[in-house]
């Protein structure tokens, strides 16, 4: 490339040589010419050197600078590649799993202890924009005779109406208190076990199929939260003692088909009057009936529909690394007059508070839990202390060491002590 | 079908579609606010289950998730993308880049000074006073608390986010504000010396 500053570099400096002005003086005139004519020379290869860097310099920027059309291809590029960033439907897999060892329990059954697969619970969500979400649960366990059973834990689809509303339909967590909804995986369970009635067929419904609405809005300066339901509700087990049916147990473990035609309805509500405080009121009503003859296994049929009440309370307060909990939860169903199993009614209740303390600056958790659990049936009934110590190894990634003091009915399972060890991680 | 079903329901119903009616649609939705996230997040995000890390997941894992907790904490749509904005600004790792290296030898180089700087990003968190709004925030003003660090500490720290293990809440890179460059990072320190130290 020619570069025409030099050019008129050159021209300009022989035209100054040219017309500086004459000496009288030949020989003197000579030799100023003469030197002014090396020093413009010098001036002249300086300025040479100067422009060779200068070009130099050019040239690298020019090979290091991106044109408009280059930085258009660019943005193209870019532009492509967060496509997968930002589509209308977004995958994501949630979850979380648990592994252990229990020593004791069982009524003296694996008093040496076993190695325990807790559970494998993957979460699929699929989003559409900010309008749907569909969460499914997928329950794996690894049964006693070391075959493997899968359950549908939760599945539901979620229209986001407007910014307080959120209508759900499918099968969903009972909104019903918070250990069920909110504390139950084992990565935000502080202790290895749930407290006695949270578990299957206790005082606490645990899943629901049907509608719910779930939102939350601010009363004043207070957040508040709520979730109304309408569902298939739970059915009933009975038990055949002495040739007379009794209430076993109410299966609310979400219900695929309601046997009375009979619909729950009930939900939650909560209210923060600080952060770090919550308060909460649980209610549901309806009708259940049984369809289980626990006894046998078989089935029954055409039996009369009983009142089906839930009532609880639950209550949560965090200050720095302390958390306080507790619990209420009865459920009670009514008589039955007329039908093959007509009984009397039933109460299941129980509650928990719970103390935990993350100390400061550490990864150790100490956590102590208090549980009441009352059930129609004698050998169920059960008080348990439980004490906790927790490694955090990560916040969602927790090893739990914990002791069970039970007390219950003498030989029953409810009355063995137990050592547990659990490692929760949930991703 | 009987009586006590059809007015059952039918009240199910009505607190469902009354409830979705009497409120605003979304179409008013407001942009999600960081300053507003950071406080939704620490005021809720440790309720349940421990607070979670902002790097624990990408911008699109945190849309799905936050869409989660906002049915499952009863957030508000408006509260979920304030939070959503924290998270996504939060979760950015530190990385030593060749731009931002010449940015720190560059003198000042800082848009902003350290005063306007800490009002829009750090503020939320540590509070107009330097004492710290929210569980896990450090008192500025402690004379034997994190400021009597030295500046290379602290920089560093605040360039690439800090957590003090078993703390309920992370100091996030750059306070979450990816667009701070080196030199705003010494501005709104020597902004926190002058004004909280001591
Ligand atoms: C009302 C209780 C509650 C509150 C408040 C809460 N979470 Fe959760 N969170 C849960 C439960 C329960 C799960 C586990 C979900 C499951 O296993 O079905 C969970 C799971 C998660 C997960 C794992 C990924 C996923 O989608 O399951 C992340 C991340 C998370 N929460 C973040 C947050 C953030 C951020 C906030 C604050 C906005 C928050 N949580 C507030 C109850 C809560
Ligand atoms: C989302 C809340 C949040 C925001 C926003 C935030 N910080 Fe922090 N900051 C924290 C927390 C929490 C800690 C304590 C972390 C720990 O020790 O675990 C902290 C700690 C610090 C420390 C002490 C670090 C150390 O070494 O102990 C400095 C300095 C600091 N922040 C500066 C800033 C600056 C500057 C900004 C704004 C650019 C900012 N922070 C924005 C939450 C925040």
């Amino acid at each position: 490339m020619k570069h025409p500053g030099r050019l008129t570099r050159h021209a300009l400096a022989v035209a100054m040589a040219l017309a500086l002005p004459m000496t009288a003086s030949a020989d003197v005139g000579y030799n100023e010419l003469k030197k002014t004519v090396q020093q413009l020379q010098k001036q002249l290869q300086q300025v040479q050197q100067i422009l060779k860097q200068q070009e130099a310099k050019v040239k690298e920027f020019e090979e290091n600078t991106v044109t408009r059309a280059e930085a258009k291809a660019l943005e193209g590029e870019i532009n492509a590649a967060s496509e997968w960033k930002d589509p209308n439907l977004i995958f994501h897999i949630a979850g979380y799993a648990d592994v252990g060892y229990v020593d004791g329990g069982n009524g003296g059954n694996n008093k040496d202890g076993s190695f325990r697969v807790g559970g494998f619970a993957p979460i699929i969500h699929a989003q559409y924009k900010d309008l749907i979400l569909l969460q499914t649960e997928l329950e794996f366990q690894l049964n006693d005779d070391g075959s493997t059973k899968v359950g549908l834990g939760y599945m539901n689809i979620n229209w986001f109406a407007n910014d307080y509303v959120a209508l759900g339909a499918g099968k969903f967590l009972s909104p019903i208190g918070q250990f069920r909804q909110n504390l139950h995986p084992s990565w935000i369970n502080k202790l290895p076990s749930a407290p006695p009635g949270f578990g299957h067929d206790g005082a606490a419904p645990i899943y629901e199929v049907g509608l719910q609405a779930r939102g939350g809005f601010p009363i004043g300066s207070l957040r508040s939260n709520y979730a109304v339901y309408v569902g298939n509700g739970p059915t009933l087990k009975m038990e055949l003692e002495d040739g007379a049916f009794g209430l076993d147990g109410i299966d609310a473990e979400g219900i695929g088909a309601d046997a009375d035609g009979e619909k729950v309805w009930g939900g939650r509500f909560g209210i923060l009057p600080v952060a770090g405080l919550e308060i909460g009121i649980s209610a549901a009503t309806g009708k259940a009936t049984a369809t289980l003859n626990e006894t046998t296994g078989s089935t029954l049929s055409n039996q009369q529909a009983r009142d089906y009440d839930v009532l609880g309370f639950d209550g949560v307060w965090k200050y720095r690394s302390l958390m306080l909990r507790g619990e209420y939860i009865e459920s009670e169903v009514g008589r039955a007059t007329t039908g093959s199993t007509a009984s009397a009614g039933a109460k299941w209740e129980t509650w928990y508070t719970q103390a935990s303390y993350l100390v400061p600056s550490t990864k150790f958790e100490g956590v102590l839990r208090y549980t009441d659990y009352d059930s129609p049936h004698k050998s169920k009934d059960q008080q348990q202390w439980t004490l906790g110590l927790n490694y955090l190894f990560a916040s969602n990634v927790i090893g739990k060491l914990a002791y069970e003091s039970n007390d219950g009915m003498n030989g029953k399972p409810s009355d063995d002590d137990r050592w547990l060890f659990q490692m929760a991680y949930g991703f | 079908m009987n009586l006590s079903l059809c007015s059952k329901a039918g009240l199910a119903a009505t607190i469902l579609t009354l409830s979705s009616l009497l409120l605003p649609l979304s179409g008013t939705a407001a942009e999600g606010d960081f300053s507003a996230g950071a406080m939704v997040w620490s005021e809720n995000c440790g309720r349940c289950h421990n607070i979670r890390d902002p790097l624990d997941l990408r911008d699109d894992d945190w849309k799905t998730a936050i869409f989660h907790m906002r049915l499952r904490a009863g957030l508000t749509g408006q509260e979920a993308r304030d939070v959503l904005a924290f998270l996504v600004a939060s979760n950015k790792p530190a990385r030593k880049s060749i731009i931002a290296a010449k940015a720190s030898t560059s003198s000042g180089s800082g848009k902003l000074d350290g005063q306007a700087i800490y009002n829009k990003t750090c503020i939320a968190c540590h509070g107009g006073n330097g004492k710290g709004l929210l569980p896990g925030v450090p008192d500025f003003t402690d004379p034997k608390g994190r400021l009597s660090q030295n500046d290379e500490v602290l920089i560093k720290h605040i360039t690439e986010g800090f957590q003090t293990p078993g703390s309920p809440m992370a100091m996030p890179a750059k306070g979450g504000n990816a667009d701070l460059m080196a030199g705003d990072v010494r501005a709104v320190l020597a902004y926190i010396r002058k004004q909280f130290g001591n």
